[in-house]
Parts: C-alpha cells; sequence; structure tokens
C-alpha cells in the first residue's frame, strides 16, 4: 500500500514540475533554517570540548543576596570564601572545580597586542573538564598551593604571541607586566562555552581578587560533578539545606538564594526566573512559539498550493471514490504523499545546512565553535519535518476527501 | 468595478481565505521587519556627537581593601601627570565603566518640580568634554571652581535638558537626583552622544563631576592619543599602567574597535533577520505566483466566455490583477488594523514615525509583490484564445 503512495507521489510531482519545485523550495529552506538554528542551540547547550559531563554537572554561578526591607539585591558569581568555607564541604559531589569568570588582560609582544582573557582555577578544573593538552600538562595543587606563577594556555594563544613554534614549555609569556611559566598548551576553547573559556589558565592563588574576604560574592564560578546522574537530586537537596543555613555579613541582606542548576538553567533562572524560579518552561515556550511563527509562513503557502494541486487530481479522486474509497482512505494517502514531499525536502534541507554549517565552522565567526548534525539535531528535524508537514497537508486532504464524487468527476 | 471584483471574491471566500492569510502574515512579517530597519536607520543618520578615533580606554580593577578618598585622589593625579608626560597623551578623563560602545549602563531619575526623566548617569572630570571632543552648547563644561560649590554640578545632554526643560533655560536650575535629598546644580547643556554604538538611539544623559569620594570606584581610564601611534607605544603604556596597578588585571581598548563590536551586536542579528526574512518573502512569491496561475488556468472556461462576447486582452488581465490586488487590500486592511495598536498603544517605546513609515513600506511591498506575482498569469489570461477556451468545456 505505502508502496504504492509512494510510487503516486512520485508521479504527481514529476508532473507539474513548476509546482513540485515551489513545494520543495519552501520545505527545505524553512526546514535548513530549522536545522541550523537546532545545532547552533545543540553546541550552545549540550556537552561539548571540554565540558564533556554536562548531564551529570551542576554550575555555580550566581549568588543572589536580597533585602526583604528595602529591595536591594546583590546578584553575581560567589566568592572564594563561599566556595572554600562551604561548596567544598558539601559531601555528595564526586569533584569540585572553580575558577574566575574570564578578565581581559593584554600582552605586547613584538609590537603587537595580544588579547589575553585570564581564568584562574584549582587543579580540580583539569579533571572536570576533559582539555585536550597538546603539550605539557595542567599545574598540580601544590604547585596551586605555592602560587608558582605557571600558565595553561590556548593554542591560539601559542600562535598570537609565540608564532608557529613547535613546543613552548617552559617558556615565559608576560601579561599584567607578570613573568608566567607556560606548562601546557591546550587545544582553544570557543567563547560561548562561557564556563571554560579563556585563553589563559593560572592558579587561583595568582587571582587578583581578595580571596581572604568574607563576602559570599566575589568573582568565581563552580562545577559540581556528580559520581552520577541519580545523584543530582541529592546534590541539589545538600546544597538547598547550605544555602538555608547561610548568613551574610552585610546584615541589611536577609534573604539568600543560590542554586546549582544545571547548563540550561543557568541562564532560564536569570532571563526569565527573577533568579529565583527554574524558568526553563518559560523558555521552552517561548522558544516553541518563535519556532511555529517561524513556520507558520511557510506552511500557509504550502497549504494554498497544495489545495490548488489537489484539485487538479479531481479526476483521479472521482473515480477512486466511486469505486468505494472512503474518505478516511483518501486523508490518509494524500497526507502520506505529503509527508514523502516534505522528507524529500528534509533531506534537500540536510545537505543544504551541511553546506552552511561547513561555511560557518571556516568562516571563524565564533573562534573555535564547531558546529554539527549529530543525531540530536537529527532528530529534531525529523521531529520539525514530520509536524511540518502534517500541518501543510490535513487541511488540504480533508478538503479534497470532501469532494462530491459527481463533481469531482465532471471537473475534467 | 471595484463592487464587482469584491463580489468575485466573496463568491470564493473559502479558497480566497487561506491566500488572504497568507498575505496577511506576509504583511505582519515585513511590517517587523521595515519597523527594525527604519528605526535603524533613523538612528544611523543622526551624528555621533563625539570623536572616539584615537581614544583609548583603560580598564582596571580598584585595588581591593580600604584605601582613603584623599589618597586614591593623590594616587589618580601621580599617574595622570606621568599618563601627560608621554608626548603621545593628548588628555585623560578617569571615569566609571560606562564609557562610550560598553556594555554596562549606569541610570538615575532626575527630577525638576515638574517632570522628570530617566538618564544615564556619566561620571565625568573637567578633562572628560576635551577628550571625546563633546560640544558645550549652553553654559560651560566643569571647572575646578565647582569642586568647591555648595552643589554639586552636572551637565545635562541636550536630549535630557529637552525633557525636562523644553525649550526653557537649564542652566542654573536645581535637581534631584532619585529618592534625593541632595540637589545639583546644572551648569551647562552638552550635545547628544550616540554612545551606544551607530544603531542605538539617542538616550537622555547628563554627566556629574566626580568628587573626592568618586575616585574610589573608578575603574576607567579615557586617553586621547596622538594620530597614528603604533602598538610600540601602546605597550609601553601598558607596562606603566600595569606597573602603577600593581594588584590589578589591566586592559587597553580602542573606542574605534569597540565600535565595531558593539555595533554587531546589533547588526547581526539583523542581517540574520533580514536573510530569513528575505527566504520567507521568495517562498510566498512563488508560492503566490503558482496560486493564481494555476486559478487562472481553471477558469479558462469563464475568461473565453467574456473574450467571446468582446472584452479586449487588456480588460481580462486588469480583471485579473484586479482580483489579486483586491484580495491583498482586504488582507492589509485587517494588517494596518494590528499595526496601527504599535504606536497608539506605545508597545516597544519607539517614535511613531517609525511605525507610520514602516508601515506605508510594507503596504508598499506587498501591492508590489502582489502585482508582480499577478502581472505574468494575467498576460497569460489574456493570452487565452476564446475558441480554444470554450472548446475545452
Amino acid at each position: 500500500m505505502l508502496k504504492n503512495y509512494f510510487k503516486i507521489a512520485i508521479a504527481v510531482l514529476r508532473r507539474r514540475k513548476f509546482f513540485t519545485f515551489i513545494s520543495l523550495f519552501g520545505i527545505s529552506l524553512t526546514l535548513t533554517i530549522l536545522i541550523v538554528l537546532t545545532s547552533f542551540l545543540d553546541h550552545l547547550l549540550s556537552s561539548s570540548y571540554p565540558d564533556v559531563n554536562r548531564d551529570r554537572e551542576l554550575y555555580v554561578n550566581v549568588i543572589s543576596l536580597q533585602s526583604s526591607k528595602e529591595f536591594y539585591t546583590s546578584n553575581g558569581p560567589v566568592s572564594f570564601h563561599f566556595i572554600d568555607q562551604y561548596l567544598s564541604k558539601l559531601k555528595t559531589p564526586a569533584k569540585l572545580a572553580f575558577s574566575t569568570i574570564f578578565i581581559p588582560s593584554n600582552a605586547y609582544v613584538n609590537n603587537k597586542k595580544v588579547a589575553i582573557n585570564i581564568s584562574c582555577t584549582n587543579d580540580q578544573f583539569w579533571e572536570v573538564l576533559q582539555f585536550d593538552f597538546l603539550e605539557g600538562r595542567p599545574y598540580t595543587k601544590q604547585q596551586i598551593t605555592n602560587a608558582e606563577k605557571v600558565a595553561v594556555i590556548s593554542a591560539d594563544t601559542k600562535r598570537n604571541y609565540f608564532g608557529d613554534v613547535p613546543s613552548v614549555v617552559g617558556k615565559y609569556i608576560e601579561a599584567d607586566n607578570v613573568q608566567y611559566r607556560v606548562i601546557g598548551v591546550v587545544k582553544s576553547v570557543p567563547v560561548t562555552n562561557l564556563f571554560c573559556y579563556a585563553d589563559m589558565y593560572l592558579p587561583y592563588t595568582l587571582s587578583k581578587a581578595d580571596l581572604h574576604s568574607k563576602d559570599l560574592r566575589g568573582t568565581f564560578g563552580a562545577i559540581l560533578l556528580a559520581n552520577s546522574k541519580s545523584d543530582i537530586p541529592k546534590i541539589k537537596a545538600e546544597y538547598a539545606a547550605m544555602v538555608s543555613k547561610l548568613v551574610s555579613n552585610d546584615k541589611a541582606f536577609d534573604r539568600i538564594y543560590s542554586f546549582p542548576d544545571n547548563y540550561l538553567t543557568v541562564f532560564t533562572r536569570m532571563a526569565f526566573g527573577q533568579g529565583r524560579k527554574e524558568g526553563t518552561g518559560t523558555f521552552y515556550t517561548i522558544l516553541g512559539l518563535v519556532a511555529f511563527l517561524f513556520m507558520l509562513l511557510p506552511t500557509l503557502n504550502l497549504v494554498n498550493v497544495n489545495t490548488s494541486r489537489i484539485m487538479e487530481r479531481s479526476s483521479e479522486i472521482g473515480v477512486r471514490k466511486s469505486f468505494g474509497a472512503s474518505s478516511k482512505t483518501l486523508v490518509y494517502q494524500f497526507i502520506v504523499e505529503n509527508m514523502i514531499l516534505t522528507f524529500i525536502g528534509g533531506a534537500i534541507s540536510v545537505i543544504l545546512s551541511l553546506i552552511i554549517l561547513y561555511f560557518f565552522n571556516n568562516s571563524n565567526l565564533i573562534a573555535n565553535a564547531h558546529l554539527s548534525l549529530n543525531l540530536t539535531v537529527l532528530t529534531y528535524s525529523m521531529l520539525a519535518c514530520l509536524f511540518f508537514g502534517l500541518l501543510s497537508g490535513v487541511y488540504p486532504a480533508w478538503r479534497m476527501s470532501r469532494m462530491h464524487v459527481v463533481a469531482a468527476l465532471k471537473a475534467q | 468595478m471595484i463592487k464587482h471584483l469584491f463580489k468575485l471574491i466573496w463568491n470564493k471566500k473559502k479558497q480566497n481565505f487561506l491566500l488572504m492569510a497568507e498575505m496577511l502574515v506576509s504583511f505582519i512579517v515585513m511590517f517587523a521587519v521595515f519597523t527594525l530597519v527604519v528605526y535603524y536607520y533613523q538612528n544611523y543618520k543622526k551624528p555621533m556627537g563625539f570623536a572616539y578615533e584615537d581614544v583609548w580606554v583603560v580598564n582596571y580593577t580598584q585595588p581591593e581593601g580600604e584605601m582613603k578618598a584623599d589618597s586614591v585622589v593623590q594616587f589618580h593625579e601621580v599617574l595622570r601627570q606621568s599618563l601627560l608626560s608621554m608626548p603621545q597623551v593628548k588628555g585623560v578623563s578617569f571615569t566609571n565603566s560606562n564609557v562610550p560602545f560598553s556594555m554596562s549602563t549606569h541610570n538615575s531619575m532626575l527630577k525638576t518640580d515638574k517632570t522628570q526623566s530617566v538618564g544615564d548617569f556619566h561620571q565625568a572630570e573637567a578633562s572628560y568634554a576635551a577628550v571625546l571632543e563633546l560640544p558645550v552648547l549652553q553654559g560651560r563644561w566643569f571647572n575646578a571652581a565647582d569642586r568647591a560649590g555648595k552643589l554639586k554640578a552636572v551637565v545635562l545632554s541636550q536630549a535630557m535638558k529637552e525633557k525636562l526643560f523644553g525649550n526653557g533655560d537649564a542652566i542654573g536650575a536645581e535637581l534631584t537626583i532619585n529618592q534625593g535629598p541632595d540637589k545639583v546644580k546644572v551648569v551647562g547643556v552638552a550635545g547628544d552622544m550616540k554612545e551606544k554604538g551607530d544603531y542605538h538611539s539617542i538616550d537622555p544623559a547628563y554627566y556629574q563631576l566626580m568628587d573626592t569620594s568618586d575616585h574610589r570606584w573608578v575603574n576607567e581610564i579615557l586617553l586621547k592619543i596622538a594620530p597614528n601611534t603604533d602598538a610600540a607605544f601602546e605597550g609601553k603604556l601598558y607596562k606603566l599602567l600595569a606597573g602603577t596597578f600593581k594588584s590589578s588585571n589591566v586592559e587597553i581598548e580602542h573606542l574605534s574597535k569597540k565600535r565595531v563590536s558593539k555595533n554587531n551586536i546589533t547588526l547581526v542579528p539583523m542581517l540574520i533577520l533580514l536573510v530569513v526574512a528575505g527566504f520567507l518573502i521568495i517562498n510566498v512569491a512563488l508560492g503566490l505566483f503558482g496560486v493564481l496561475w494555476y486559478n487562472i488556468n481553471k477558469r479558462k472556461g469563464e475568461i473565453g466566455l467574456r473574450r467571446a462576447i468582446g472584452a479586449s486582452a487588456k480588460s481580462i488581465s486588469a480583471q485579473l490583477v484586479g482580483e489579486a490586488l483586491m484580495l491583498s487590500t482586504l488582507s492589509l486592511l485587517v494588517g494596518t488594523f494590528f499595526a496601527v495598536q504599535f504606536p497608539l498603544l506605545h508597545v516597544f517605546d519607539l517614535p511613531a514615525s517609525v511605525y507610520i513609515i514602516a508601515l506605508v513600506l510594507a503596504i508598499i511591498f506587498i501591492y508590489v509583490l502582489v502585482l508582480l506575482c499577478a502581472l505574468y498569469p494575467g498576460s497569460r489570461a489574456a493570452a487565452i484564445y476564446p475558441a480554444v477556451a470554450l472548446h475545452e468545456e
């Protein structure tokens, strides 16, 4: 049966080439745009180099101090004091990585300026995040305690600062007027990977932040790595218990909010949840609405074209009806035909997307960002195809099935 | 004629409904796109109002810990003198983090007895206007004597002055900032600075003279540099600064480069939007063309009959194009109804002129689009031979 439908669909497609072109053009461009956007979103949100364990990580980036009386709020990254005194005492997380948000600095070499973003980290940072070391190795706990002036730099920084040299381990790089000994070079991280992007990583003891301050707010962010996914709720519970006991050293702030969040929630909580609610629901609603609105116009267009094309086939419909085909069968047939058309469009759009992504990855529009079509993206694209096909096929099919036999036969 | 066209459309309202819905959605998309384009273009046409070439920004963090306000001022004075002693440095001004083309903004509410306005708040020194070549339109910029005055001195931007005083005189007026109770005194009105990027609107702003205690919170220095200064000097400057701010990360940025990256934040999404809208419109155009063409093929009998009883080819194609335009008029009426709500309800705080120009452009665009899509099918219909057409039935 399906095979028959398939044959009919192909025959119809070849009949009026111009109409086929219009339909396929619309479908494939719409889906191409959706696929490219999905792959961008996927790049932003799912695990990617060097942050490969996002599904069992929780991010602590924001602590919000609020005053119930005077509506003062102070939001921002946490302090070393908070990490050292509270976070590191949590028992459930397997590992705790922390680092300062990257701070811009400059280096000058051979009359050229090199912009260097510096992030100061602890030793477990290198265990939680799986950096590719092109040479050398990360700094150890001992080196951090000794506040040794050692640095791990990115491959981009190596090229910009030292030029094309085979090895730079043991050489010195100067930033902020301080000489750091390079002990490792890692593959560069795209800036879209916010919590581990930097051009140069230093031991946190070299940080210019005041490590003795007793404030809860500071310049650090942390990543908690769980042993397994099932530990995540336990960590959240333990964290909530810890936060409930916190007291700010500034007595004006009597309410303290901080949550360990998965990667997406870090952003949705800030954008939609006023720092308290998760906000993921709002995010998905907005995303769905935008996608739907975007698909509305091409869908209407396709419905119009499809309706016209069906009328063209009124004689075929008349004959099938007079031999006893039910409306249901005809609707089913037409939707399947439309699906076939949509999936051909989908296949074209995958090819188009691959071309666009290839150019995007080579354009260096976002340095080191590598977008790809993986299984997740393809699944979502197939879902979009299905949705699109149904959306644009149901109405014309319903119109067609309601045709009177006599009218249909007479039309031609 | 119009009544007749309307009747023809009404008789096939079911088929035409979807076509109209498609035109309506296209109109709304184009209205949104044109609103943005017109808004950005209007902003782009306005002059920047200050000089950003050869201005560098030094970015640092104040040393933490309790340094007394007086010693911070002294520390800054020493630094200022050593910077000015370099021949390439033409001017130095300490300021807060909201330098031109930066991401940060500081807002405050300014109040007179009658009106109030929110504005960007810049902490400035006497040298600020000279470094950015900011013109002073009325009154004067800050001078050394202002520090000794009883009230803090402020300079309003032209836009702020107009909001608070209209055409009246602002010099000498006393204003309250936020909840008060301290008052400030207006000493001058400066030109508007389009400091958030070429495509950003000019917002009301005011400048307040930095006093001794404000120096504690300073974290940017604006430097006017002689033209054609190279990176070698920048390296030297950096050494001096990093040596001075031992416990801080120091960064030097160029305002001209900051401007490019700030503009990109507006331009890149705009370009993506234009590309997407472009594809949507091509899609719609092809679809409309196809459907109109198909409809005409289906109405061969009717057209043949009209031709047989003496209608000219011209009037046939005029009828078909007229029908398409009538359809678009109907959907544009509905669309315009929604679109005029934006200026009426002040949905996005854009000037009404932006919406009106965008509305007119969107209407013209849809008419031209429909006309282009209908012309060819219309002329094809006019070329139908009555004998052939009537024979088919």
